[in-house]
């Protein structure tokens, strides 16, 4: 387990992001060190994508900075922002795989355009990326072939496939059986044990966050209210950090079920 | 990337469309030199040629034959009116003249705006939606190099071939109808055409197609990039762009005919 005292590789400070007069995001502070996996809970809403965003530099926000590895970028010119990119790999949601290009073409695609190496050493890499994340018999299939779990993994490996030193995965269980979650679950585990990434992940996967993370941060309604250990996180006294750990809902969301379960049995 | 105006006025949604349209057009010619072949990326040279197939190559049957079956209604319509004249050997004239300086271009343009304006924003919308767009910018790729470039390029080669071959197809029509009726030779009206075609009507056309593969292209990435709503949104998009291709297609021909017609260029000589 990483200490608290290690070395910072994300260092966001002060993040605010509003739309219009909707505030997505206050005053956001959070900081990633080095080798730890940190995964960043939240209802749907709570402005984790948003935060994502940030993180990759797809987005600015109004105020506040995001250093990664020193370098703030929201700041930065992009020839920068292109060279902290090379060292930070990224597995969307969807996947986001190329599907006119076969599995190992998309794991190969950020070889062939950022690298100089030969194409028998690429094939190499693939090769490697590909058994890494258990898929090296689905190297000739497309996107559209593979099963949903099939399809993150793939993902996956295309994130790793420079050697990234840090991995952001979003949302890496959504849609996926227990079974499948939980090969992704031991896929990230298995990736910080041996390349020694620091991994970021978005996730309401309770579980699945309580089994792989190092520290746990929670966002809900734009701030972040806990950023602690497992044993801190289940220890946390917040309401909305209980109400997510018990699924307790929240009490407008029942009295909508029970308007509308009321204004069927009136209709019927 | 650019938020829909909801609560603007027409004019000022216009405005603001014109003016992302001419940012992205200039974005994606500063990208252009990538993708030429030899002086760019071969990655790049190897998908403008796929698209040039996509473009340009698989539109020609249909072109071709709406330009043929447009050449055969033309022929049709002024013959019988220039028959009571007496004067039936000028249909040769007619439909050589229009489909040289206005039909050929046009017919092409509105043939493949059907087929590849929609087919560009379906892609480009559908790589927005699955975040596509994102990822190729996360690892470092810049998608109007890696998606729009090879897209413009290849339109920029095949359209004016596309029309050099449609108008083609329309003169032939107008052949046929004549050898028919009036039993007039392949060489004879192949020389007449050629009497009244001048050659820089020819150039004048395919200035006006590289316009046209222009918009084609532009209006099609621009859509898809402002594709928002999910599988829906693509839907609506891939819709507006034909409509909006379409329509600034004959704008544009519009005002680069009256431009020519001021500069003295449309006269006869």
């Amino acid at each position: 387990m990483t200490a608290n005292a290690g070395e910072r590789v994300i260092c966001i400070r002060n993040v605010s992001v509003s739309y219009g007069s909707r505030h997505v995001l206050k005053d956001i502070d959070l900081d990633i060190y080095r080798g730890e996996i940190l995964v960043l809970l939240g209802g749907s809403g709570s402005g984790k994508t948003t935060l994502l965003k940030q993180v990759l530099g797809l987005l600015k926000p109004d105020t506040g900075t995001i250093r990664i590895n020193g370098v703030d970028i929201t700041t930065c010119p992009e020839s920068e922002l292109a060279a902290i990119r090379r060292h930070v790999g990224v597995a969307f949601q969807e996947a986001a795989l190329f599907n006119s290009l076969s599995v190992e073409e998309n794991v190969a695609l950020p070889l062939h355009e950022l690298t100089h190496l030969a194409d028998s050493t690429i094939s190499l890499m693939v090769w490697m990326k590909l058994k890494a994340v258990g898929l090296a018999d689905a190297a000739k299939l497309f996107p559209p072939q593979l099963s949903g779990g099939m399809r993150k993994r793939a993902a996956v490996a295309r994130a790793i496939a420079l050697d990234p030193a840090i991995l952001v995965l979003d949302e890496p269980a959504a849609g996926l059986d227990p079974i499948a979650a939980a090969q992704i679950d031991e896929l990230v585990l298995f990736l910080k044990r041996a390349f020694h990434m620091t991994v970021l992940i978005v996730s309401h996967e309770l579980v699945s966050a309580l089994h792989i993370a190092d520290r746990l941060a929670m966002l809900y309604q734009g701030r972040l209210i806990v950023v602690g250990t497992r044993e801190q996180f289940l220890a946390n006294a917040h309401p909305q950090v209980r109400k997510f750990l018990d699924r307790t809902p929240d009490p407008i969301s029942r009295g909508i079920a029970e308007d509308f379960i009321n204004s069927y049995l009136r209709a019927g | 990337m650019t938020s829909p105006g909801q609560a603007k006025s027409p004019p000022a949604r216009w405005l603001e469309y014109v003016g992302a349209l001419t940012i992205q057009f200039w974005t994606v010619i500063r990208q252009l030199r990538h993708v030429f072949p030899f002086l760019g990326k071969p990655r790049r040279w190897r998908t403008t040629v796929q698209q040039m197939y996509a473009i340009g190559a698989s539109a020609l049957p249909m072109a071709g034959t709406m330009s043929f079956f447009t050449g055969m209604i033309l022929a049709l319509q002024s013959a019988a009116e220039l028959r009571r004249f007496g004067a039936m050997e000028l249909v040769v004239n007619l439909v050589a003249v229009a489909f040289t300086r206005e039909l050929g271009p046009l017919i092409t343009a509105i043939a493949v705006s059907g087929r590849s304006a929609s087919a560009i924003s379906a892609e480009i919308g559908t790589m927005v939606v699955t975040e596509e767009v994102d990822a190729l910018r996360v690892m470092g790729l810049d998608p109007v190099e890696f998606t729009f470039a090879p897209k413009y390029l290849a339109a920029l080669i095949t359209i004016p071939c596309l029309t050099v071959l449609s108008t083609l197809s329309g003169i032939f029509a107008g052949y046929l109808f004549l050898a028919f009726s009036i039993d007039m030779s392949f060489r004879v009206y192949v020389q007449r055409a050629a009497e009244a075609v001048q050659l820089r009507d020819v150039g004048l056309t395919l200035v006006k197609s590289l316009a046209f593969a222009s918009i084609i292209v532009q209006v099609g990435c621009l859509e898809g990039l402002r594709v928002h709503g999910g599988p829906e949104g693509v839907g609506r998009s891939t819709t507006l762009s034909v409509v909006k291709a379409t329509f600034l297609i004959i704008l544009v021909d519009l005002i680069a005919t009256g431009v020519f017609y001021a500069m003295g260029w449309s006269a006869v000589e």
